[in-house]
């Protein structure tokens, strides 16, 4: 990762917490949703107690919901109440932090409200010591991203002052398709530097996809295995027990190729499939991401009918209760043929990866919930132990990004006897077992990344529009034959339709079952 | 935390194949109940070998409960080894034990191990031998010396010779200044043949982290240049109250240290404390220590640390709250700008304490750096 922008400071050498950010304000766009009570603050209130941040600190809430500062404080403590893994908040501890918040009732799309915003950075700025450096969270409905950014622009909110910064995060989806996700960067790019951009994605915060890249690159045993000469195929789950939770509306419109696909599993397969970086900063790191998605294979009609799979949900039952089907749930059609599991196979055409396939997967009501990248490594050359062989599995390289986060190696071992019998063992490393600490929460990470201004978990604007360039030919192919779909095609508790199992099943390999 | 225990018979001196012996058989179950149940089998985990010296008259049930923190966050081997250097009749006695903590929405077990020692006589000076081979390859080898180090002892410089690391705790000193006088001799005559953590060091840990974000702000860096005047309120230590407490000397020695103060000497005031005179590029900085004794005080804690440029007019602040549960932090310049906070003050249990340093395996100039200045600040008094 890059190395923290930390001012020269003669008494932080080897200070234990070694990142510290400078002083600013983070200002949340839509700061009376869902969001900003049960990720945002919370992070930046466990934050604050980790001593990440500077006491010159302050937060500015700001939407149309009628309510002043005070009223705003009362619902950010109830939120770190509910929501904050400390669930207690100290009465001075609180008052002081509250004491950096603030509230602002303003409408993104009414210009005198952004006057009202900038003379109240003023006011934070001298009241608080934030010496002008501003992180916007564009925390609303992505139509509302283009209008935001203009409007900072044109209020000189989005061009820093010398000796300053301002950066602006933008929550996901971004666009719906490739046009409109081009269009998007184009609309902050008149206002915006792309260096000021941080397109998140909480998946790339998590603990072991960070560890992609230090289990990788600092280890001197996989590197050498990691190519298209000792592995055989890798598999890539993101498997999801829940079903849309009440956003049938939304989901209607996105199906799991946009909700997921093109987005948090590309990131983690890019971490798989890249080539090392010259150096852990954020742009050679972005850099070997984006070099791998342009060796995907392109999807082309022929190949999406060959290599890819949907499917959506049927009644079913998951953890021993009944679940209602994709089409049984609220706002959603009952006729709808928006896909709630995809599979993918993808090739990578470079020297690294050329003919090994990747076998991606993501789904909603499935078995269990896991994301997990496993790397299956080719057989042993010769079958030295005949018979013995025939119940092993080859070795296998898991990866666990959640839950339980860890990696497993799995190998032969005989059985003690005095009879040559090999069973595969796993070698287990896990996270919680080996470090015994809580893992900081994505968000936690991620904001304090902004802070300090590294972006390397957060999206470039090439790797956004490569994703939606990688998905569209597959989203076109299923919107041109929706009327031909069966759907539903998969049991709610099951691992997705049959034709995900034909897909690799006909390549003599099978799914791991997580 | 649950423990399983054995005991081995050690008539003939430890006999460490029996000790491993002991110790597959205890993991035997532990591994039926893997192959049996898939989902909530036993995890046997280490990430460490953890050496504990301790003499008889230490709380054992103390011991034992910061070794079950330790194992929470870094199971693995540990072999405690119980001493009693007084006794007349020579004793030997090893028995073998697992510790085994739930771990995860699946109610994993993940366990750790350890081997417990008990010495008495002059048998004491040879026990490291049965140690070197209990311990586990290619991990780090830990030494908690939970006494005061017996820098001439054999066994001491035995059981550093085979450890990574060396883990003491300055505020159990019955003499402090002479104790951390000896112990910065010792760091600095065996240089990179003792890496050494000091538990005290770790309490100044926040105190260090506030104390230094104030320079993370842009405005204030050009005061740093300006200090001229330092203050540290501490509470006396218990055991020797007409000494400064080691953790405030490490307070001050960390200062001079990072910013290259050197000691000049000591100082005259009209305070009611110690004053000590250091310098840099030919400014003077006035350090005043001060002992204090208010409600509710901790033995040898720190109370308070000010640092102050006359010129202009100043302040920055780090100190307790009246409950000794929070730490407030002020800066004000020239009094029109102060910026204020207050943050909670986790009191660590020493198990957490201890497994915060069985975390850090390099060297920690830092602190050495530290103890070498505060070593000066003592040889001025």
């Amino acid at each position: 990762m890059q190395e923290a922008a930390v001012i020269e400071n003669p008494l932080r050498a080897g200070i234990r917490l070694e990142r510290t950010a400078e002083p600013c304000t983070v200002i949340i766009f839509g700061a009376s949703g869902d969001l900003t009570k049960r990720k945002l603050v919370p992070a930046l209130y466990r934050l604050m107690q980790e001593r990440l941040l500077p006491a010159e600190f302050a937060i500015i809430g700001l939407a149309r919901t009628e309510m002043n500062s005070d009223e705003f404080r009362k619902a950010m403590r109830e939120a770190i109440e509910e929501f904050s893994e400390t669930k207690r908040v100290d009465e001075d501890v609180w008052n002081s932090f509250a004491q950096g918040l603030y509230y602002l009732t303003a409408d993104i799309n009414n210009p005198s409200d952004y006057d009202k915003l900038s003379d109240l950075l003023n006011q934070v700025d001298r009241e608080r010591g934030t010496q002008g450096n501003h992180l916007f969270y564009l925390s609303v409905a992505p139509k509302f991203y283009g209008e935001a950014v203009k409007q900072l622009g044109e209020h000189n909110l989005a061009k820093p002052k010398e000796n300053t910064w301002v950066r602006v995060i933008v929550e996901k989806p971004f666009g719906t398709d490739l046009d409109s996700a081009r269009a998007l960067n184009n609309e902050l790019h008149q206002y915006l530097d792309e260096s000021q951009i941080y397109r998140i994605d909480h998946y790339l915060g998590k603990e072991t996809v960070q560890n992609l890249l230090v289990f990788r690159f600092a280890n001197g045993i996989f590197e050498p295995l990691w190519n298209r000469q000792y592995i055989d195929h890798v598999q890539l789950t993101n498997a999801e027990m829940v079903g849309v939770e009440g956003r049938g509306g939304y989901y209607e419109t996105a199906g799991v190729v946009r909700d997921m696909i093109q987005n948090h599993v590309f990131q983690v397969l890019s971490l798989v499939a890249m080539e090392p970086p010259v150096s852990l900063e954020s742009e050679p790191v972005r850099d070997e991401k984006i070099k791998a998605m342009c060796a995907a294979r392109e999807f082309t009609a022929e190949r999406v009918r060959a290599e890819c799979v949907r499917g959506q949900y049927g009644p079913g039952s998951i953890a021993g209760k009944p679940v209602p089907g994709y089409r049984q749930e609220t706002d959603v059609a009952p006729d709808s043929a928006t896909e709630t599991f995809a599979a993918l196979k993808m090739y990578f055409d470079n020297w690294r990866w050329a003919g090994v396939p990747f076998y991606l997967r993501s789904g909603k009501r499935l078995p269990k919930r896991v994301t997990e990248i496993a790397i299956q490594f080719k057989e042993a050359p010769l079958p030295l132990f005949g018979e013995a062989m025939q119940q092993m599995t080859p070795n296998q390289l898991i990866i666990r990004i959640q839950p339980d986060e860890g990696i497993t190696l799995r190998f032969a071992a005989k059985v003690p006897g005095q009879v040559t019998n090999i069973r595969d063992v796993n070698m287990d490393f896990r996270y919680g077992a080996s470090f015994g600490i809580q893992l900081a929460e994505a968000y936690e990470r991620l904001l304090l990344d902004c802070i300090l201004g590294d972006s390397t978990l957060y999206a470039r604007k090439d790797m956004t529009e490569r994703g939606w360039e990688l998905v569209m030919p597959i989203l076109n192919e299923w919107a041109a034959t929706k009327d031909k779909v069966d759907f539903p095609n998969y049991e709610a508790g099951t691992w997705g339709p049959k034709a995900s199992h034909d897909l690799i099943e006909r390549d003599g390999r099978r799914w791991r079952r997580p | 935390m649950q423990t399983q225990q054995s005991t081995v018979s050690t008539t003939k001196g430890i006999d460490v194949g029996k000790i491993e012996k002991e110790l597959a058989a205890m993991w035997k179950p532990a591994d039926e109940t893997r192959d049996s149940q898939a989902d909530s089998g036993v995890t046997r985990a280490c990430t460490m070998n953890l050496l504990v010296y301790s003499s008889v008259v230490e709380d054992r049930a103390g011991i034992d409960e910061m070794l079950d923190t330790v194992c929470e966050q870094h199971p693995g081997r540990m072999l405690v080894l119980r001493t009693d250097r007084e006794a007349s009749e020579p004793k030997l006695d090893a028995y073998v034990s697992t510790r085994c903590r739930v771990f995860g929405a699946n109610a994993k077990q993940v366990c750790g191990e350890q081997v417990t020692i008990e010495a008495a006589g002059p048998i004491i000076e040879t026990v490291s031998s049965a140690i070197a081979p209990l311990l586990v390859p290619d991990v780090p080898v830990f030494l908690w010396w939970k006494d005061i180090p017996h820098y001439e002892d054999k066994l001491f410089n035995h059981m550093t010779e085979m450890s990574d690391r060396i883990v003491i705790d300055s505020s159990c000193f019955d003499h402090p200044h002479e104790d951390m006088q000896r112990l910065a001799e010792v760091i600095r005559e065996r240089g990179q043949l003792m890496s050494a953590s000091d538990l005290n060091w770790g309490r100044l840990t926040a105190w260090r982290t506030l104390m230094a974000s104030f320079w993370d702000v842009p405005d204030y860096r050009q005061h740093l240049e300006k200090i001229d005047s330092v203050t540290v309120e501490y509470d006396p230590p218990d055991v020797a109250p007409d000494q400064i407490a080691p953790k405030a000397l490490l307070a001050v020695g960390w200062l001079a240290s990072r910013l290259g103060w050197s000691v000049e000497g000591k100082g005259e005031g009209e305070e009611d404390g110690t004053i000590f005179k250091l310098k840099t590029n030919g400014r003077v900085i006035n350090v005043l220590m001060r002992a204090t004794r208010r409600e509710g005080n901790i033995d040898g804690m720190l109370v308070s640390l000010t640092l102050s440029a006359r010129d202009s007019g100043a302040e920055f602040r780090v100190a307790f709250s009246k409950d000794r549960k929070k730490l407030e932090t002020e800066a004000s310049i020239g009094g029109a700008h102060s910026v204020g906070r207050v943050l909670s003050y986790e009191q660590k249990t020493e198990g957490q304490r201890l497994s915060r340093e069985l975390s850090l395996l390099q060297r920690d100039v830092i602190y050495e750096e530290a103890l070498l200045s505060a070593v000066q600040l003592i040889a001025a008094l």
